[in-house]
């Protein structure tokens, strides 16, 4: 197999500002068959096929190297799979997309501003109430590490597909663990993050797959796409 | 027969002579239980499916889980005991999510000393088929609880301390954050009524329901706690004391004797939970066995000595010990004493490979 190939999320503002940040260093992406095409292009480099894919695919497809650079948020690495961070390596940050995945308790939790107290809280949460606490994310697989490293292991995770900062009031959860960029939907919701409750500072970012094979050849396709980026592959 | 058939044979009649009922729990089992149980952090080692209606099931993970249900559900009080071997499912950062593990289960037996026992025998038993003399490692959740019960301290901060032994840097994390307590000159706190009442209004403002989750006098009264501890420190001495006493770790007879002698220093009563571990040092008789202060699974229904083999790679081939909390968490409606563990028989085969 022959050429590189490039993932740019297929719609919406993140679609302008990736090929923003492409045009700013010299590289037009161009999409021929227009919205609805899903295969575009790279003018001057017929090597570099480019493919629009929703941003979690193409976190998943660098993580299994079926893609060889993508633009994709830090947040859907590390949520994708344990082994996410590792099999990607990070060329760019882009500087925008910015968002924190944060912890996030009820204002009217008075006595618990960090994640020690949450320990506490969690670890006497089932004898009192007759269930573990309840956290709703859609970030499982970084609620679980970063919870784990914090030594909390008694509670469960609700899986929340959207309006995740509205569970605490409708039952759902007790706390949250969410995306946000100024806190103000959280604090809208009666949410406050706790002090040490930013467990990932995520932004979109120029990703290249560490999956992928790449034969020598390839692999100074990769270097010279990257080199005209301003970057290199760090592997 | 090949070498390798030949000590699986022997394993499966290790089993099988255990005087115990074999189990043979479904491969297919409800996740929900062992969420329950074990939380997140064994839930993301399962292999998940969904039936047609959503509910969640997982592929055997364990046995222990299903055992101990199943016994609790046929009436529980009669001493048991059940001897398994067979596969188990789990994600693993290496080597294949299906592996094989043996083990024992011995439930509500009269003397919990001598049970134990048994389980040591069963896995140096297996252990000794695959030609490994094992290094056992000895932790003591009885012996620190003793010790904290009795340790100089507020009595809030013990299940603080207790919930975090096991995971080593979260306590190292505690405790060094007792040890740093400033002395912070408090304002004045509003009393309780008036916390509650403003805690209530908060949750009613942002609509939160007052009896479903944490209750406005639940938060009042930990704001309240939480403030009386910052104000009542542990003792440095009791920070010193825990320090030492986890630090504990090397042969289990020069072990025993620091902590005997970290006991009389403060004044603590510990003989009983330290001639418990001796008991079963006969027993062991020449094996290397090592006791760790600070080694405990992190799950809080084990109490008693809790046990690790390893083999010369350092992998863990048998784990294990007591837990005598266990079958309450399940439902039983009395403390009912349970000891056992299982063997990591993939990784036995690993041993003699070639």
């Amino acid at each position: 197999m022959n050429g590189i190939t490039l993932a740019v999320p297929s719609k919406g503002r993140l679609e302008e500002l990736t090929r923003e940040w492409f045009a700013s260093k010299g590289l037009t992406i161009t999409r021929p068959g227009g919205a609805r095409s899903y295969l575009g292009a790279v003018e001057g480099m017929p090597e570099v096929t480019v493919r629009f894919y929703p941003a979690s695919e193409i976190a998943r497809e660098l993580i299994r190297g079926s893609i060889d650079i993508g633009v994709t948020g830090l947040d859907l690495i590390h949520e994708t799979s344990e082994s996410g961070p590792a099999s990607v390596s990070i060329a760019s940050k882009l500087g925008f997309g910015k968002a924190d995945c944060v912890v996030a308790v009820p204002e009217a939790w008075i006595d618990v501003t960090h994640m020690h107290d949450l320990a506490d809280v969690a670890s006497d949460f089932r004898s009192r109430h007759g269930r573990w606490m309840r956290i709703a994310t859609k970030y499982i697989t970084v609620t679980r590490q970063h919870f784990a490293k914090a030594g909390i292991a008694e509670y469960r995770t609700v899986e929340s597909l959207g309006a995740t900062e509205a569970a605490p009031a409708s039952g759902v959860a007790d706390i949250v663990v969410d995306i946000t960029t100024t806190g103000s939907t959280l604090a809208a919701n009666g949410l406050r993050v706790l002090e040490d409750g930013v467990m990932l500072r995520s932004e979109a970012c120029l990703i290249v797959s560490r999956m992928a094979s790449f034969a020598p050849e390839r692999k100074a396709q990769l270097d010279a796409v990257l080199a005209r980026l301003g970057t290199v592959a760090g592997f | 027969m090949t070498n390798a058939a030949f000590r699986r044979t022997q394993l499966d009649a290790l089993v099988e002579a255990q005087g115990a009922t074999r189990a043979t729990p479904p491969l297919l089992l409800s996740a929900d239980p062992y969420f329950d149980l074990a939380g997140e952090e064994f839930g993301r080692r399962l292999l998940l499916t969904t039936d047609v209606t959503g509910a969640e099931y997982c592929l055997r993970p364990d046995f222990t889980l299903p055992i101990v249900t199943a016994y609790i559900a046929d009436g529980v009080g009669e001493p048991a005991a059940f001897s398994y071997m067979g596969p188990i499912f789990r994600q693993r950062d290496t080597g294949p999510a299906e592996f094989d593990q043996a083990g024992v289960e011995l439930l509500a037996q009269p003397d919990g000393d001598v049970a134990l026992d048994q389980v040591l025998t069963f896995a140096r038993a297996a252990l000794s088929i695959f030609g490994v003399a094992p290094d056992i490692r000895l932790g003591g959740v009885g012996l620190f609880e003793a010790l904290l019960v009795q340790a100089d301290m507020p009595d809030a901060w013990r299940p603080r301390i207790r919930n975090r032994f096991g995971h080593t840097e979260a306590l190292d994390r505690l405790l060094t954050r007792l040890e740093a307590a400033p002395d912070v000159i408090r304002e004045q706190q509003p009393g309780r009524d008036t916390l509650v009442e403003s805690v209530t209004e908060q949750m009613v403002a942002s609509g939160l329901s007052l009896s479903e989750g944490r209750t406005p006098d639940e938060i009042a009264d930990r704001y309240l706690e939480q403030q009386a501890l910052d104000a009542a420190h542990v003792p440095a001495a009791t920070l010193k004391l825990l320090r030492d006493y986890l630090a504990i770790s090397g042969p289990v007879l020069q072990a025993l004797t620091q902590v005997e002698a970290l006991a009389s220093r403060h004044r603590l009563m510990l003989g009983a939970p330290i001639r418990a571990i001796r008991r079963h040092l006969n027993g062991l008789g020449e094996t290397r066995v090592s006791f760790d202060a600070s080694f405990s699974p992190r799950l809080d229904y084990y109490t008693g000595i809790v046990f690790e083999m390893t083999g010369p790679n350092g992998d863990v081939l048998a784990s294990g010990g007591q837990y005598d909390r266990l079958l309450e968490r399940l439902g039983a409606k009395a403390p009912i004493a349970a000891s056992g563990c299982s063997v990591w028989v993939d990784r036995l085969e690993a041993e003699v490979a070639p």
